[in-house]
């Protein structure tokens, strides 16, 4: 009998860094996941605060952004599947410990909920609109007199959504730029910041936009905050993770993080805010859209870094 | 100490990320100085506004100036700095047809991309006309070639060409520029100011 | 007439800071500010990918080719993007956006478009002899104080100045 002894687990067919394991599905489904938790979020807050008249985009018209980005999510998700026919399996268990279970339940909660938002206002986008049948205008009143059952349940599930996008990062621990308990709400502040640069493009109304723009504002700071305390706890830490912070710091991530993401995706468009917020006239487009694809190229180079990064030598 | 990355004390991507923010540094300078303006620009060649030559001039005195005192300093090693090599000819026959392009455009690369930036369309079209002309320039190179490298012995350094001194040169070009600030003023009293 | 928010800033000001900018480009980069050739860098990447071939037999681009790093990494395409952003913020703050076509009130807008696209062009075909443009060959090859740098300064704005007399109608 032959005998073999295994002292780790290099044999582990993979676990060495191998890129273009994930594609652009992921980092795209971990985008649109944050969008559409931000624009909920929003959302759904202004509900419960009952300012929906005051802030009437967010509350809504952006919303509609929510199913049509989790569909096309969940679609880049499916895409990257390798036993495409078997993704049902996710929901035969409940995993406590897993995120990938939490995520799948919370999207299997939030996409129908984000349709029947869309639908409750559809009428505020669509005046004409016409439900042709009547249980289903019955369905529209009774959901309207519960908005704000719904809109707790939303606020929620939209939190865990933010927080799990970041979340399914960190759960690899054999990826040291992942693992990391800061990417849950880095990823939920960015998420959310991407949501109200959204309900800011789309709202006519100057004084929602001003709010959003401060809202915007804060966000990008915290953001900013969490990328600093992520970077600085990389580089306390062993030489795995400095390496994995060095990526960013000269190394071959600099470029597009700190141009693209920080510049670009953070600062300039926070510059351009403050200045609009300061009476200066500024095509609202472009901080919108600069945080928008800021935060996509975020994912894709945290996606892509991350699968670099390891701990075997 | 400096150049900085020539050197490789600042290493690897730094060097763009520097880069890009000195972009944005020259960019804001350009467009806050009005060089997004291509009537602006132009009145430099018809007396009504030297804002060109008046930021061209101190932008050159202060950056030499600089250059000269930090090597004074030990701050900078003037041998690792790039100088534009001198190909006599084909940069005389180039800076005739960019002239040209200057006063019929109305920009230059730089500033064109300024101007594009805060929205001026005919900006943008000359930004286009400088793809098209590269692109032109890169296909039909064969052309150009032997104008291209010909080479004509002049000394590199505009002090050795002229044999004098460098610090006696850099005087004269600020006592130039003083003089050409002078006169322009005068200039842009009489000539009737131009609305744009 | 300029109102408040379309002032512009003093020009001697103006070129202290713009030197101070240049000044630090040499520090950090040991080199000198530039445009045309983010352009040109442009180009090359394109014709690489679009004609890999061409690209490779050609006498121009075929330098390109070669270096195992894409030509889209040059420091002067980032310091263009930056530049792109600083006007951004300078308008912004001064208030400037806005779509327009700025011509002499003697030419139609068509004009100035035709007489744009054909001033790049030339300024394409200029920058590429002369080695660099207003940025790259005259600005920052006079602060490094090369011979080239003068030459290009003195035959750019001489040309400009002695054609001036011709294209006035497109100015003022």
């Amino acid at each position: 009998m032959k005998e073999e002894l295994l002292v780790s687990g290099r044999q582990n067919l993979n676990i060495d860094p191998v890129l273009h394991i994930w594609h652009w599905q992921i980092p795209l489904y971990l985008f649109l996941g944050g969008l559409a938790a931000g624009v909920l979020f929003f959302a759904a807050l202004y509900t419960i605060q009952g300012k929906e008249k005051q802030y009437p985009t967010a509350v809504k018209i952006a919303p509609i952004i929510a199913p049509f980005a989790l569909v096309f999510g969940l679609l880049a998700l499916f895409l990257d599947l390798k036993h495409q026919l078997y993704f049902w399996q996710l929901y035969t268990t409940v995993r406590l410990d897993s995120p990938m279970s939490w995520g799948a339940w919370t999207l299997m909660a939030i996409t129908p909920l984000s349709f029947i938002w869309s639908a409750v206002y559809i009428k505020e986008i669509f005046p004409n609109w016409d439900w042709k049948f009547s249980f289903l205008n019955t369905f529209e009143a009774w959901c309207r007199k519960n908005i704000k059952i719904f809109a707790w349940i939303i606020i929620i599930l939209a939190i865990i959504l933010g927080v799990y996008t970041g979340i399914l990062l960190s759960a690899f621990n054999a990826r040291p730029l992942w693992n990391t308990s800061i990417l849950g709400p880095l990823f939920l502040v960015s998420g959310l910041s991407t949501g109200a640069a959204s309900i800011m493009w789309i709202s006519k109304d100057s004084a929602e936009r001003r709010v959003f723009s401060k809202i915007d504002l804060i966000l990008i700071g915290i953001e900013l905050f969490f990328i600093v305390h992520l970077l600085m706890g990389f580089m306390a830490s062993s030489k795995v993770q400095i390496e994995a912070a060095e990526l960013f710091l000269g190394g071959e991530f600099t470029v597009p993080f700190w141009i693209f993401v920080i510049g670009l995706g953070l600062v300039v468009p926070a510059i351009l805010e403050s200045l609009e917020l300061m009476g200066k006239h500024i095509p609202i487009n472009i901080p919108a859209i600069l945080i928008i694809v800021g935060g996509l190229i975020f994912r894709f180079i945290m996606v892509e870094a991350g699968q670099v990064t390891r701990y075997l030598y | 100490m400096g150049p900085l990355i020539t050197q490789d004390i600042i290493g690897g991507q730094w060097n763009f990320v520097i880069a890009f923010i000195i972009g944005i540094g020259f960019g804001f300078v350009l467009e806050q100085a009005g060089f997004s303006s291509s009537r602006k620009l132009a009145g430099v060649f018809y007396g009504y506004d030297f804002v060109v030559l008046r930021v061209f001039f101190v932008a050159a005195i202060t950056a030499t100036v600089g250059l000269l005192f930090f090597s004074y300093f030990d701050w900078i090693d003037l041998s690792l700095i790039y100088v534009n090599p001198i190909f006599l000819k084909s940069a005389i026959v180039g800076g005739v047809i960019m002239g040209l392009g200057f006063i019929i455009g109305g920009f230059c690369p730089g500033t064109s991309v300024c101007a594009s930036a805060i929205g001026k369309i005919d900006a943008m079209f000359f930004l286009g006309g400088i793809f098209i002309g590269i692109l032109l320039y890169g296909e039909s190179f064969s052309l150009f070639k032997d104008l291209y490298y010909d080479k004509v012995p002049v000394d590199k350094m505009v002090f050795d060409a002229l044999g004098i001194s460098q610090g006696t040169f850099v005087l004269i070009l600020i006592l130039i520029a003083l003089a050409a600030f002078y006169v322009t003023s005068l200039i842009e009293k009489k000539v009737d100011k131009v609305e744009y | 007439m300029e109102n408040k928010s379309t002032k512009y800033m003093n020009p001697y000001l103006a070129g202290v800071l713009l030197g101070i900018v240049l000044l630090a480009a040499f520090f950090f980069a040991g080199r000198g500010l530039g445009a045309s050739g983010a352009v040109k860098d442009t180009i090359a990447t394109c014709v690489i990918t679009v004609a890999p071939t061409h690209a490779e037999n050609s006498s121009f681009f075929g330098k390109y080719t070669k270096k195992k790093e894409s030509p889209m990494k040059a420091w002067l395409v980032y310091e263009m993007l930056g530049v792109l952003l600083g006007a951004i913020i300078s308008g912004a703050i001064a208030g400037r956006f806005k779509l327009k076509i700025e011509h002499s009130p003697k030419i139609s807008s068509r004009t100035r478009l035709i007489a744009a696209v054909a001033g790049g062009m030339l300024f394409g075909i200029g920058s590429q002899l002369g080695r660099g443009c207003t940025s790259g060959a005259a600005l920052s090859g006079m602060a490094s104080l090369s011979t080239a740098g003068f030459v290009s300064m003195l035959s750019i704005f001489g040309t400009a100045y002695i054609f001036a007399y011709i294209f006035r109608k497109l100015w003022i």
